[in-house]
């Protein structure tokens, strides 16, 4: 393994988080992302649409993406994580969308906990069930937040500058 | 006992993210060559072990003894690239303990040298106890399974 600087900038792993400039923790956040918010329309769905078992039982499939798709995304969350230097500012916001996601991935798997024995039932999603996906995904929004945070203020996981501009440079061919 | 071996696993899996934060905060990745863990090891111990965690708790939804079979293998990598970094830690261990007598100064120095010497040695131990502990349970949830 060459030398690598603990920067933020660069992979503990890049096999495993990514390599340099293209990290793989941005990609499967876009799992439990996507199927906690279209649990949720289903939820809402199951109330207004006919056939509201259907929704209801989809929805839960859904979480249960969504909870696979984010233990994926924390693992490599994780070593994104170790790679900001402590003590930092980067890193004190990095704990903070680290608790955050476990907390709404742990309510998540609660919630399908909860809804499992009404799987098949052909009944709405109940109201309860209904409102802590409502808050979850109000606190993923925020940890969401965070993350962009991390991303694009403090540029964990984010090409050097020096690095980007290689892209922004015209080459001769373009610049006729 | 599948919720007991969830339980543990989880245990194992923050004590493995506390060694694995030392180990990289004191510099394992700056300086390759300073620790006597190799990294493909370190990484795919703690791969292999995420993923049977996942596969876990897959099986404590979808209850298909398959499942938790494939946990199982997946541990017994896991647990052997464990087994091979704990083997080279512990002589360092050892060195550290019998140069340095407790609160000698200046004698921290030499252990500077490898990342993994900061390791405490109540996590190390504990991380391995719930780590066999885990095994055992998975391994006779599979069986009555």
């Amino acid at each position: 393994m060459s030398t690598q600087p603990q920067d933020g900038k660069h992979p503990v792993s890049s096999l495993l988080a990514g390599p340099y400039g293209h990290p793989l923790h941005p990609l499967l956040v876009t799992v439990p992302i996507g199927a906690w918010v279209a649990s949720l329309v289903f939820d809402i769905g199951s109330h207004v649409a006919g056939r509201g078992g259907m929704l209801a039982d989809g929805s839960l499939w859904l979480i249960a993406v969504g909870v696979l798709g984010a233990l994926a995304a924390a693992s490599v969350g994780f070593l994104d994580l170790f790679a900001i230097p402590t003590g930092t500012r980067a890193f004190r916001t990095g704990l903070v969308h680290m608790s955050l996601n476990l907390a709404v991935t742990a309510a998540y798997a609660g919630g399908f906990a909860w809804r499992r024995g009404g799987y098949g039932h052909s009944a709405s999603v109940g109201a309860g069930q209904l409102a802590l996906s409502a808050v979850s995904l109000a606190v993923l929004a925020v940890s969401g937040f965070l993350g962009g945070k991390l991303a694009y203020r403090y540029g964990v996981r984010v090409a050097a500058e020096t690095v980007q501009r290689e892209g922004l440079e015209r080459t001769p061919a373009a610049r006729g | 006992m599948h919720i007991a071996a969830l339980v543990t696993w989880l245990i194992t899996a923050l004590g493995g993210f506390y060694l694995l934060g030392t180990w990289i905060a004191r510099g394992a990745l700056r300086a390759p060559g300073s620790s006597r863990l190799p990294a493909p090891v370190l990484f795919g111990h703690f791969l292999l072990a995420a993923a049977g965690l996942v596969v876990w708790i897959i099986y404590l939804a979808a209850d298909k003894k398959a499942l938790a079979w494939t946990a199982f293998a997946l541990l017994v990598p896991v647990a052997l690239l464990g087994l091979a970094m704990f083997a080279r830690w512990l002589p360092g261990v050892r060195t550290r303990h019998a140069v340095t007598p407790a609160g000698a100064p200046g004698a921290a120095a030499p252990a500077e040298a490898a990342p993994e010497r900061h390791f405490p040695i109540p996590v190390v131990l504990g991380h391995g106890v719930f780590a066999v502990a885990t095994v055992i349970l998975v391994l006779i949830s599979a069986i009555q399974k």
